[in-house]
C-alpha cells in the first residue's frame, strides 16, 4: 500500500484501484481544520448565502485535490503523462490554494494579528512583490527535470513537491484574498496588473516543454503505456500549464475587476 | 500609502535567484547533463557478432539476418508486442528519433524487432504493432528454439515463458536491450532500458562513422 502517489518507472499501468492512504488523511486533516477554525469564530456577520460560499469552496477545494492526487490521477501524473501532472499543478497549486483562503471567512485570519511578529513575517512573505517572486521561482524550480526526475519516483520527494506547489499557492493568492495583514496600498489595478502578469509571463519550464527537440522528463518518456509520445504529451503538458493559468488568472481578474466596479457604484458621489 | 522600501530591497535577492533559474534554461547544457560527443550507451569490452539467424518478416518473406542488413547499422531487439514496459518504450524513443535523423543517417540503419512470442505475435499484429510506431521498423518472428539459440551464442538471457496470474496473459522474459551492430556486423555497444531520444541522438551518428 502506496501514501503517495510517485513515479514507478518501467511498472505498466493497471486499472486496479490502488488506495493512497496519504492523501485521505490530509483530506481528513484538513476538513477536521477547517470545522475546527470555523468553530472558534463568529462569521454571523456574513451573509448567509456569503456563508454558503465559502463552504462550497472548501468542499470544492477538497474534491479538486482529492480528485488530481488519489487514484488514478495521482499515478497518471506522477509517472505516465505530462499533461495529467500539469492539470494536478493547476489544481494544487493554483486552484485550491485560491478556494481555501476563500474559504475562511475574514474573521478566521484575524488571531494572526495576535502574534506580531507572525503577521510581520506573513506581511515580507505574502507582499505582492515578494508573493510574485517566491510564486514564480517555486514553478520553475518544482517544474525543473533535474528536481522532477530526482523527486517523484519516490513517495516523499512526490509529496515534498506537491507540497511546494499548495504552499506556493497559498502565498501566491494571499495578498489578494487574506485581510492580514492589510494592505491599503494594493489596490484593484495593482491586483489586476499581478494576476495578468502572472497569466503573461513565460516561465522557463514553459519554454522548456514547449520548445525542446527531445523530452525533457526521463519520468515520463521512460513510462510505458498509457504513455505514447512523450514529447507530444510533454507539448500538451506546456499547453495546459500556460492556458490553464492564464484562465485562472483571468477568473481572479474578473471577480477583481466586478468587485472594483461593485464599489465605485456603492461610493456616494461627490459633490 | 505606497509600498515600503524594504520588502523590495530584500527582494533583491529573490529577483537574482529567478533571473540565475531563467538563465539556466538557456545556457546550452544537455537536460540529462551527459557529455556530447562520447557514445552514451553501454559499450561492451567484448563485441558481439551478427547471429546467424534466417526468420521471416510480416509479409511471410524468408529475412536472412546477416545478408539483409550487411552494410547497414543495425539496431535489434528482441520482445514482443503484448509486453506492458520495456519494449513500447524503447520503441517509442526510437520512433521519436526517427524522423529527427538527416537522411543519410536514417537510409544508413534499420530498426529490427525480433519477436519472442510468435505464438501470439502473428505477422498481421507485429506489423499493425511496429507501424503504429514507425513503418520502417521490421518486424521478424522465426523459431523460439532457433531464437533461444541465437540468444545463447550471443551470451544474453534466453526466452522465459512466465505464466500469467488469476488466468492473465503470460510474460515473456526477454533481454532488455537494444543491441547496436555496426556496419561490419559487430555489436559493440549496447542500450538497456532508460535510453532516451537525447542518447540516440548523440550516438546513432557515432555509430555510423565508426567501422564504416
Amino acid at each position: 500500500m502506496n501514501w503517495w502517489c510517485f513515479a514507478q518507472p518501467g511498472t505498466a499501468w493497471t486499472w486496479q484501484w490502488q488506495p493512497l492512504m496519504g492523501v485521505w488523511l490530509v483530506m481528513v486533516l484538513l476538513i477536521w481544520v477547517y470545522h475546527r477554525v470555523l468553530s472558534r469564530i463568529d462569521d454571523s456577520y456574513e451573509s448567509s448565502r456569503l456563508r454558503k460560499s465559502r463552504r462550497a469552496a472548501f468542499a470544492l477545494a477538497i474534491f479538486l485535490l482529492w480528485a488530481s492526487l488519489d487514484w488514478p490521477l495521482g499515478p497518471l501524473g506522477a509517472s505516465y503523462l505530462a499533461s495529467v501532472h500539469m492539470v494536478q499543478f493547476l489544481a494544487v497549486g493554483i486552484a485550491a490554494p485560491a478556494l481555501l483562503l476563500l474559504a475562511l471567512p475574514g474573521a478566521a485570519y484575524e488571531p494572526l494579528r495576535r502574534y506580531p511578529r507572525l503577521t510581520k513575517a506573513l506581511s515580507d512573505l505574502t507582499h505582492p512583490v515578494s508573493a510574485f517572486f517566491i510564486f514564480n521561482i517555486m514553478m520553475t524550480a518544482t517544474h525543473w527535470p533535474g528536481v522532477v526526475d530526482l523527486l517523484m519516483p519516490t513517495q516523499l520527494g512526490s509529496f515534498v513537491l506537491d507540497a511546494a506547489w499548495m504552499l506556493g499557492g497559498l502565498i501566491f493568492w494571499w495578498p489578494l484574498i487574506v485581510p492580514v495583514p492589510e494592505r491599503p496600498g494594493f489596490h484593484s489595478l495593482g491586483k489586476i496588473a499581478y494576476l495578468a502578469l502572472n497569466a503573461f509571463l513565460i516561465r522557463p519550464p514553459f519554454a522548456m516543454m514547449i520548445f525542446s527537440a527531445s523530452p525533457i522528463y526521463a519520468i515520463y518518456e521512460l513510462a510505458p503505456p498509457p504513455a505514447q509520445d512523450a514529447l507530444n504529451d510533454q507539448q500538451l503538458a506546456g499547453a495546459v500549464m500556460k492556458i490553464g493559468l492564464a484562465w485562472i488568472m483571468f477568473a481572479g481578474v474578473l471577480v477583481i475587476f466586478r468587485n472594483w466596479m461593485l464599489l465605485e457604484s456603492d461610493r456616494p458621489e461627490s459633490a | 500609502m505606497s509600498y515600503q522600501i524594504k520588502p523590495l530591497l530584500k527582494l533583491h535577492s529573490l529577483a537574482c535567484a529567478s533571473v540565475l533559474i531563467s538563465s539556466l534554461s538557456s545556457c546550452g547544457i544537455p537536460a540529462d547533463g551527459d557529455s556530447v560527443g562520447e557514445l552514451r550507451g553501454t559499450v561492451m569490452e567484448v563485441p558481439i557478432l551478427k547471429p546467424d539467424l534466417v526468420l521471416t518478416d510480416t509479409e511471410g518473406n524468408f529475412y536472412d539476418l546477416r545478408a539483409e542488413t550487411d552494410g547497414y547499422l543495425s539496431l535489434v531487439f528482441f520482445g514482443y508486442t503484448n509486453c506492458p514496459d520495456v519494449c513500447p518504450v524503447h520503441m517509442a524513443t526510437l520512433a521519436g528519433v526517427f524522423d529527427e535523423l538527416a537522411p543519410e543517417v536514417r537510409d544508413a540503419m534499420k530498426v529490427i524487432f525480433v519477436s519472442t512470442d510468435p505464438e501470439r505475435d502473428t505477422p498481421d499484429r507485429l506489423r499493425q504493432w511496429l507501424g503504429a510506431y514507425h513503418p520502417s521498423f521490421l518486424g521478424l518472428r522465426g523459431e523460439v528454439e532457433a531464437i533461444n539459440a541465437a540468444l545463447a551464442e550471443m551470451k544474453l538471457p534466453g526466452i522465459a515463458v512466465v505464466p500469467g496470474e488469476h488466468g492473465s496473459e503470460p510474460i515473456i522474459g526477454h533481454p532488455s536491450a537494444v543491441l547496436a551492430f555496426g556496419r561490419d556486423g559487430l555489436a559493440r555497444v549496447r542500450y538497456p532500458f532508460g535510453v532516451r531520444r537525447a542518447d540516440w541522438i548523440n550516438d546513432l551518428p557515432l555509430l555510423l562513422g565508426e567501422n564504416s
